[in-house]
């Protein structure tokens, strides 16, 4: 029996004829993207069809990648900041706050309070944008196409108010070594107490009319099963971890800045299932509103500018050595490991995106399960691709 | 020579379908629109014409002058084939509808049977058309069309005959005019399950959202009409809400009292609110609810509306001996 | 950190969280290295990421733990070659290293000997158009470790590994003690 199409007469690529290797004569080999609509850019997933049951996968991505970390190492220290806001578009500022961070340890830069409690607020907002995004582009997945329109309402809402201080609303380059670049004004704050309240009213709506539909409880419960030990054994954070029951959220297990001040709780799914990570996140929605409020109301009382005196221009030196920062992000935890020989340049700069760890566990978690329950579990791990290729 | 009275009322009657179901397919999509903008708290299509409402019109344009392509691989004749088999039934669908008294293209005995078997043909259309398109997208869809729309004729057709038992009749006019004016007279209420499983399986064999798996966007990027683009995707469009159009008719003439007014005031300006009250209400699923993976679709029809429907039939047959 | 105790580790170290966002440093021999990866699976850390460092004293290869239970991050870190690098592969015990090591071997072309699927990950995979290791120094910038990072508070410590690191004791080693 020959396959359809015949590899040979067809061709395709080293990936294609590389997965093909290993197929059974009697599967279909399909391509899902690089350019395809529930792939979120441009990832590309392998399937070895059984009819519409998947037997193998295997991601093949790269399709973005732009070489940050090389670009790293031919830029001065404060002249890669503006890559930060471009390896994941969904939640920038917490590689802001991630780059800063290492660059901070490593040359021993004290950040004012205030500064530390202005980092919370935009990175907690920066955080609702990308679980708002991902929850309008994962619904409309599962082929319901209202709730993005709804989710970019709310989300346009808060992009306007980040706007104010940081100047863009997509690729954020807002924080630096010492603070961040421009202090939160009084519109800002009362235009934040405000979608809150608004934000408040909203969810409980999103709630009734999207996590209770019995078709989406349907389509997203017990599919994708990420238990602990594959947490562990792919490196996997974020919620991808919270929704198999580990109580791993940075801000608390490794409290950065100061977000050992504010009173939050970790939202966990024992389900392991797609719908156990949609709850946490969505659970976390409400958490991060509170901890802006918190935050909110700590502002007047912090002390300090905004940026350290002193603060390194773009083209200082930092001292020779090593350091891992490491942050909660919208997706898991985002972590940057600097080295320095001590010149204007940095030797080394890693980038540990968690969308990287988390889409590895897609092919063991996608075997054996229909296309349609493929494309749920690949939008429950919260892609942004980007980030992956770096 | 003389032309034969009822040929001649039979072409008028064609070409009144003809522009009757262009006519439909652009006044639907312009509904379809802004009932989604309104669903969405967006405006919809507002530039072209006032309120938008040429927006269909100049997109069938944009349709038409653009491009024919065919894949390499692809199946000339049976590519080609595939979007014309699938629009030209619907014309025959339509004649046979009551829109009024006197505004029936083709009343016949056997109105009911001839709209199933008709509508059946557009499965092969979809068929061919994901299969001969050498697109592995458009053959998971076409298998998915197949094994949907087979599935879904089922109980639509355990629900019609329901009410064929009670009316006696497969003539539409007749059924028509078995029911009453007002509401509590109309066949929905003497079978409101067959009317519930009537229009679940009207959906689904319409492939509309939430049953639209041979088109899933977000998995198959298109279905079955991945490689169709300009009048060839055009057609498929059209085709898909002709039979939208049909589904409606046929379920207001047999569950809604079709054409029939109070106070004798019969006629299309009954008929046509309660289609487009059904429409508007497929419309509304549509952009409310997220797509059934195929194992949850077939699992409904299996599982619920063909047991539903085979017990609905034989308790009416029941009732029918009893009284 | 008694994990690796009656294992025979290069060089062990602790470093001060709060500088260098690591609390234990070991260096260890390649042979070793899939022994310790054991043990960490087996008291339940995960990897976070993993990278080479191109050095004058050879590829340094760094591995990240963490734990999900408690603050701290145990760096491995392994000395090959630099011309020709070679490790053996972590993939079979953390599969999530699979792609990390393909990552590393795009960027650096260090061999991971036993992976299964060692193909290119990010950069362009056609034989034709596969391109050098871009993250590989030229020799004019490629330093030596003992500028690039210290040896914290050593434990136990091979006089090699000390070797690296002590030819200007001036430099680093003072100011950490």
């Amino acid at each position: 029996m020959t396959r359809y199409p015949d590899p040979k007469q067809v061709g395709g690529d080293f990936y294609s004829r590389n997965f093909a290797k290993n197929a059974r004569p009697d599967t279909l080999i399909l391509n899902l993207g690089p350019q395809h609509p529930s792939t979120h850019g441009v990832l590309r997933v392998l399937l070895e069809l059984d009819g519409e049951y998947i037997l193998r996968a295997e991601p093949v991505f790269g399709y973005l990648h732009r070489m940050h970390e090389k670009m790293g190492e031919t830029k001065a220290w404060g002249q890669f900041m503006p890559n930060m806001g471009r390896v994941d578009y969904g939640h920038p500022l917490s590689w802001n706050w991630a780059y800063c961070g290492a660059v901070e340890k490593l040359a021993g830069i004290e950040v004012p309070e205030r500064a530390e409690v202005i980092r919370v607020i935009t990175h907690e907002m920066n955080r609702l944008t990308s679980h708002l995004l991902w929850w309008g582009a994962y619904i409309l997945d599962l082929g319901a196409f209202t709730p993005i329109m709804y989710a970019f309402d709310d989300r346009e809402h808060l992009l306007d108010l980040l706007q104010r201080p940081t100047a863009s609303r997509l690729t954020y380059s807002y924080f630096r070594f010492g603070g961040v670049s421009k202090d939160l004004d009084e519109k800002f704050v009362e235009g934040t107490k405000a979608f809150i309240a608004r934000f408040r009213q909203r969810l409980p709506m999103y709630k009734d009319l999207v996590t209770d539909n019995i078709i989406l409880r349907k389509r997203v419960e017990d599919i994708g099963i990420i238990d602990q030990d594959m947490v562990t054994r792919y490196g996997a954070t974020g919620p991808v971890a919270r929704g198999a029951g580990l109580a791993y959220d940075l801000r608390v297990s490794e409290p950065f800045g100061v977000y050992d001040r504010f009173d939050f709780k970790v939202p966990t799914q024992t389900t392991c299932c797609s719908m156990g990570r949609y709850l946490v996140r969505m659970e976390e929605m409400e958490q991060s509103c509170r901890i802006i409020e918190q935050a909110l109301e700590q502002l007047p009382g912090a002390e300090g500018p905004h940026l350290v005196k002193g603060a390194p221009k773009p083209q200082a030196k930092m001292p020779a050595g090593e350091a891992y920062f490491a942050v909660e992000g919208g997706r898991g935890k985002v972590g940057v490991y600097v080295v320095s020989d001590g010149s204007k340049i940095p030797y080394r700069v890693k980038l540990r995106a968690p969308g990287f760890s988390n889409l590895s566990c897609f092919a063991e978690a996608c075997q054996g399960m229909l296309l349609a329950d493929a494309v749920a579990v690949l939008g429950s791990l919260d892609l942004i691709i980007p980030e992956i290729d770096r | 020579m003389s032309i034969h009275p009822q040929l001649l009322h039979l072409i008028i009657a064609l070409i009144a379908v003809m522009a009757w179901v262009g006519l439909n397919a652009l006044v639907l999509v312009y509904f379809e629109r802004k009932g989604a903008g309104f669903i969405q708290r967006r405006p919809g299509p507002f530039e072209v014409g006032p309120q938008g409402i040429i927006q269909p019109l100049v997109d069938g344009i944009k349709l038409m002058c653009k491009q024919l392509v065919m894949p390499t691989g692809a199946d000339p004749v049976l590519f080609w084939t595939a979007p014309l088999l699938s629009m030209t039934p619907v014309l025959l669908l339509f004649l046979v509808l009551p829109y009024g008294p006197w505004l029936t293209g083709m009343q016949i005995d056997l109105g009911i049977l001839l709209i199933l078997a008709f509508a059946g043909i557009n499965v092969l259309a979809l068929l061919i058309a994901g299969w001969s398109s050498n697109n592995k997208y458009g053959l998971l869809g076409a298998a998915r069309a197949v094994a949907q729309s087979v599935a879904y004729e089922i109980p639509l057709l355990l629900a019609v005959l329901a009410v064929a038992f009670t009316t006696g009749t497969l003539d539409f006019v007749k059924i028509t005019e078995g029911q009453g004016p007002w509401p509590w007279q109309w066949n929905m209420v003497y079978q409101p399950l067959a009317f519930i499983i009537f229009i679940i399986s009207a959906v689904g064999e319409c492939n509309r959202a939430p049953f639209d798996l041979p088109e899933a966007e977000s998995e198959l990027t298109a279905g079955f009409h991945t490689e169709f683009s300009s009048m060839g995707f055009g057609l498929f469009f059209m085709a898909e809400y002709s039979y939208m159009v049909v589904v409606a008719s046929v379920a207001s003439t047999l569950f809604l009292g079709g054409y029939q007014g109070p106070f004798g005031s019969d006629g299309w300006w009954w008929y046509l609110p309660k289609v487009y009250a059904i429409l508007m209400f497929m419309i509304w699923i549509r952009w409310t609810y997220p797509r059934v993976t195929f194992v949850q679709l077939l699992n409904i029809n299996w599982k619920w509306l063909l047991p539903l429907g085979t017990v609905n039939l034989l308790a009416t047959a029941f009732f029918m001996k009893l009284f | 950190m008694k994990l690796f105790d009656n294992l025979p580790i290069e060089c062990k170290a602790r470093a001060d969280y709060e500088k260098t966002g690591q609390e234990w440093v070991f260096f260890f021999k390649p042979g070793v290295l899939r022994k310790a990866v054991q043990r960490l699976y087996k008291d339940g850390w995960f990897l976070e990421d993993l990278l080479a460092l191109d050095t004058t004293d050879g590829m340094l290869l760094v591995y990240h733990f963490d734990k999900m239970s408690r603050p701290g991050r145990v760096t491995l870190k392994v000395l090959t070659s630099g011309t020709e690098p070679k490790i053996p592969t972590i993939s079979d015990i953390y599969q999530g290293a699979d792609w990390h090591e393909r990552e590393v071997y795009d960027f650096h072309g260090v061999v991971f000997e036993g992976h299964p699927n060692l193909i290119p990950l990010l950069l362009p995979a056609e034989e034709d158009q596969r391109i050098e290791p871009p993250l590989l120094k030229t020799d004019k910038k490629r330093t030596g470790l003992k500028n690039l990072m210290s040896l914290y508070e050593t434990e136990v410590c091979s006089a090699a590994v000390e070797a690296l690191f002590t030819e200007e004791p001036a430099e680093e080693a003072p100011a950490e003690g």
